[in-house]
């Protein structure tokens, strides 16, 4: 196969933030995600959990709580403002101050025509939701203390407001509170401080079911304010609660990271006294879980130890199948590395910052085995910090090193460095062509005349690059301009063609000597995760985000006769099953018949020459082809060579001088830098 | 006998009467006995006519209504005299009246829209922001009478004191005292002891073992390595620490058994 030098990269820092709050959209099949940082995500659960769209944060922007009306995203936080986003142009499209304070809760009614905010003044504000915007209607009527959660009544008429040491029942035409339950506080030392009620969930049956501070769930009777039955779950708190569409099962996080699960279930068969029995318990989290989501077939839970943990459940979904597998979300689904190729610099996109390193030299070779001295260390450059609030959208370094360009959702900046023995110099291009504005996605051409900036409506902005001037070329816009933000943008190495993908599917391609759109490929059902364009071949080369892999000829505008045997023999069960996708796609210019592919957990050499590996066959089989002789290596290998020795994977590429680069992120440095958890005494230690 | 013990029981009565807290009939009933002592015995008791006995009393309650009066108008003039006191000195404490014109009408031009958090605040930027628009292109600072310097707050602060106080409370909710929290690398640590496989600590305690912390795992490291797919020829960083790269290769060797198992275990 042949020699590569691998640099392995462990100074990426990368620290994801915690998960704050989540909304599903059971119609769309979409999962929002708030994080710490004020960022919000969206996962396509119909296409094998794929992180579609990212709206990068803002560093004053404390999300509470998210709510999905119709197709809109709505969200709430301690700032006092909600705040509606557009999410075909991935920003916010407005915000509506509550003037109630720091806003803690925000619930849709079940009809989709009123949103009920609660607030730190003691107030639950009702806000008319219109075609354009929403506006606010009333007021309830005014408590004593914060209220901390809310939840309608399936029929519209009441809500329940959680608060502290207390939860409120409002009837929703008059405002006024009819009932108060109160909670038990904890025992012991916990009767001092007061008992929080984290969250309350209304059922049709007229029962609200609550989660609070001392660890109980409490089943209370809206109709006559008492309480029915109480569970105590946790030494810590009850953090979050979620009921199912059909209101047999409630699910309640914990700050012990346990998801407990409650089931309405009648005390013997047939009869109909159904009672709220403990279930099952899940233990997918070290740290607190603060979101929870009930779907008809899975649990989704998310916390403090950054990770989003889908568990479907066994009694909705066929067994041992990928659809039962257990799925835990790490990493974002997007490149934060850039490599630039020829000058061996390293771009790492932080959230406020970009930092640019030097990778290290050594010039000795030796066996296997062996540690070798380096004789030149890696070396920070370069710390690029953000003017602003707004978070980093997107970043891209040109492969000479030369130019460093980054965006968020209000600006786009550009910068020529020079490197020269040592010294670093950089400058600011300040004025930019105005076109260049809600940029998602840069990339430099190769030989780093031309800026490509995807913008909006789908139209992607040719800009040249010249000493210290930035000018606007051509905007390049495909026919039918497609509503979905760019997330993908490769330009070939020859400096031919400009590929660029949406996220629903499509990916146009572009002629950039005659500056116009070459080819549309036909749209496939999964979202594209990686693209590329092989330097001497000219193929596209992408992987979806349901693993499958297509080779299209851009040349004879259609499938390669590679990418239809792998379509006509499938690919390898072991490879589909995998639940990261591909984020990179590189080639060997020595070898074309190479494709380096990577994920999180591993990465893969396509050799496009050999065939390809059969589903009884094993995928993994580069150990045993170690072991066997070279003659019975010819018959037994196959197209996929895997590699799993480096993990996690954030990164890989290849240098032009064939150096691969490698950049992981060790878990357990991730985890060392967390919140502090829960001290739990384990038996034995 | 009885006479002269009567006489011994009268005076001793006598002298104990003679306290000025007692009333006027008991001092009048006690002199008029005296009195009757002095004399005789056998004396009729002295006649006092009904008018006089009445004067007494109302001259007794007038006294007593007098002197109520009168510690009354005492105590009503010392609050008078206090309250004229501290007028004075807030009145000495506060600026001259001028002064304080000059700095509301100026920092009634300067202040910028806040945050808005409260709906007064609402109110009043709503009505600073017409008298600002009156009144445009004005320096940003300016100096009165005095030492006093009015300046505009550079980027305001961001996160308001409601949004502090809600933040100290969640925080206090679940991190404060009495939460029961211990750290990762304590919870870390626990993995690794009940876990099957134990290997080094992700962080030491004394952090003078070694360097082995997350910073200094910046430096990179290239092990040579032969597998059939290719040789991998990755170089080591060398380490200042003796020490510490001697942990780290064992790290790495065991990650690498370590994945060499799970592809066992996978196939």
């Amino acid at each position: 196969m042949g020699e590569f030098v691998v640099h392995r990269v462990r100074f990426f820092d990368y620290m994801p933030s915690a998960i704050r709050a989540m909304a599903f959209n059971g119609s769309m099949q979409r999962l929002a995600v708030a994080r710490g940082d004020g960022a919000v995500e969206i996962f396509n659960f119909a296409d094998n959990y794929f992180q579609e769209k990212v709206i990068p944060g803002r560093s004053d922007r404390a999300i509470e709580a998210l709510c999905w009306v119709r197709g809109r995203l709505f969200s709430a936080g301690l700032s006092g403002e909600i705040i509606e986003y557009d999410l075909e142009k991935l920003r916010p499209r407005y915000s509506v101050e509550a003037y109630g304070g720091p806003i803690w809760t925000i619930s849709c009614n079940s009809q989709e025509t009123l949103l009920g905010v609660g607030c730190e003044d003691g107030t639950v504000k009702m806000f008319e939701i219109l075609e354009e915007g929403i506006q606010f209607q009333r007021n309830l009527d005014r408590q004593k203390g914060r209220i901390i959660s809310l939840s309608w009544h399936p029929s519209g008429a009441q809500i329940a407001a959680g608060m502290i040491d207390m939860i409120r029942i409002f009837d929703a035409e008059t405002g006024h509170a009819t009932h108060r339950l109160l909670v038990e506080r904890g025992l012991g030392t916990t009767r001092n401080t007061e008992v929080v009620v984290w969250s309350v969930a209304f059922l049709s049956n007229d029962t609200v079911i609550s989660g609070d501070s001392a660890g109980k769930v409490q089943i209370w009777d809206a109709v006559t304010g008492t309480l029915i039955r109480s569970h105590l779950i946790t030494k810590w708190d009850v953090l979050g609660l979620s009921v199912s569409q059909d209101e047999s099962s409630v699910i309640a996080g914990t700050s012990e990271g346990t998801v407990v699960q409650f089931q309405a279930l009648a005390s013997t068969m047939g009869q109909e006294n159904n009672q709220w029995v403990r279930t099952r318990t899940f233990k997918n989290h070290t740290h607190d879980v603060r979101a929870l989501v009930h779907t008809d077939t899975a649990v989704v839970s998310g916390g403090m130890d950054t990770q989003l943990v889908v568990r479907p459940l066994l009694d909705k979904v066929e067994k041992n199948t990928k659809e039962s597998a257990l799925r835990k979300i790490l990493f974002p689904h997007k490149s934060l590395v850039c490599c630039a190729k020829k000058a061996g610099l390293l771009l790492f996109q932080f959230p406020d910052h970009l930092e640019l390193w030097r990778l290290g030299e050594s010039s000795a070779k030796g066996q296997a085995g062996d540690r070798l001295p380096v004789m030149k260390n890696p070396e920070k450059l370069l710390q690029l910090q953000n003017k602003g609030e707004d978070h980093i959208c997107c970043s891209a370094v040109s492969p000479c090193g030369s130019w460093v360009a980054f965006s968020t959702v209000s600006s786009v900046r550009l910068y020529k460095l020079q490197l020269s023995n040592g010294n670093i110099s950089i400058k600011k291009v300040s004025k930019l062509p105005k076109e260049l504005h809600s940029v998602h996605q840069l990339c430099f051409s190769s030989d780093s005349s031309r800026l490509f900036a995807s913008s909006a409506q789908a139209s992607v902005v040719v800009a040249s690059l010249d000493q210290l001037q930035c000018k606007h070329l051509h905007t390049l816009k495909p026919k039918s301009g497609s509503s979905q933000p760019i997330h993908l943008l490769s330009a070939s190495e020859n400096g031919n063609w400009l590929a660029a993908a949406h996220t629903d599917g499509q990916i146009h391609v572009f002629n950039l000597h005659k500056l116009k759109l070459h080819c549309t490929l036909p749209v496939y059902s999964s979202c594209p995760t990686a693209i590329a364009i092989h330097p001497t071949t000219g193929h596209l080369l992408s992987a979806h985000a349901d693993q499958q892999i297509f080779e299209f000829s851009l040349k004879l505008k259609e499938y390669t006769a590679w990418s239809r045997s792998l379509q006509r023999e499938g690919l390898h069960p072991l490879w589909l099953q995998r639940d990261t996708p591909i984020t990179h796609i590189a080639f060997n210019r020595n070898k074309p018949a190479h494709v380096f592919l990577h994920d999180a957990f591993m990465f893969c050499i396509i050799d496009q020459s050999l065939p390809l590996p059969q589903a009884r066959k094993k995928l993994y089989n580069q150990m045993d082809l170690k072991t066997i002789s070279p003659q019975k290596r010819i018959q037994e290998s196959h197209a996929f060579k895997i590699c799993k020795m480096f993990q996690h994977l954030l990164s890989v590429d290849l240098l032009d001088d064939s150096s691969l680069v490698v950049v992981e992120r060790p878990l357990a440095d991730i985890v060392s830098q967390l919140p502090p958890p829960v001290r739990q005494k384990k038996f034995a230690t | 006998m009885t006479s002269q013990h009567g006489i011994m029981v009268k005076s001793k009565r006598g002298t104990t009467t003679a306290s000025p807290k007692k009333s006027a009939n008991t001092e009048i009933t006690s002199e008029t006995l005296c009195q009757g002592l002095e004399s005789s015995d056998d004396d009729a008791p002295e006649e006092v006519t009904f008018g006089d006995s009445k004067n007494e009393a109302l001259r007794s309650l007038k006294l007593a209504l007098d002197s109520a009066k009168r510690e009354k108008e005492l105590l009503k003039e010392k609050r008078r005299k206090r309250q004229e006191l501290f007028q004075e000195q807030k009145k000495r404490k506060l600026l001259p009246a001028e002064v304080l014109e000059e700095i509301e009408s100026a920092s009634l031009k300067k202040v910028k829209e806040s945050s808005a958090a409260e709906e007064d605040e609402a109110e009043e930027t709503k009505s600073l922001m017409k008298r600002r628009e009156k009144k445009r292109a004005e320096k940003h600072t300016r100096n009165l009478e005095g030492n006093y310097t009015v300046t505009t707050m550079k980027g305001g602060a961001a996160v308001s004191f409601q949004q502090k106080s809600a933040e100290d409370f969640l925080q206090s909710r679940l991190y404060g005292p009495g939460r029961l929290r211990t750290t990762n690398n304590q919870m870390l640590s626990l993995q690794n002891k009940r876990g099957s496989q134990k290997s080094a600590a992700v962080q030491f305690v004394k952090k003078d073992w070694g360097k082995l912390q997350t910073q200094s795992i910046k430096s990179m490291f290239w092990v040579f390595l032969k597998c059939s797919c290719g040789i991998f020829l990755i170089m080591e960083n060398k380490c200042e620490d003796n020490y510490a790269q001697n942990l780290t290769s064992e790290y790495f060797f065991i990650q690498i058994v370590l994945n060499q198992t799970k592809h066992a275990k996978k196939e």
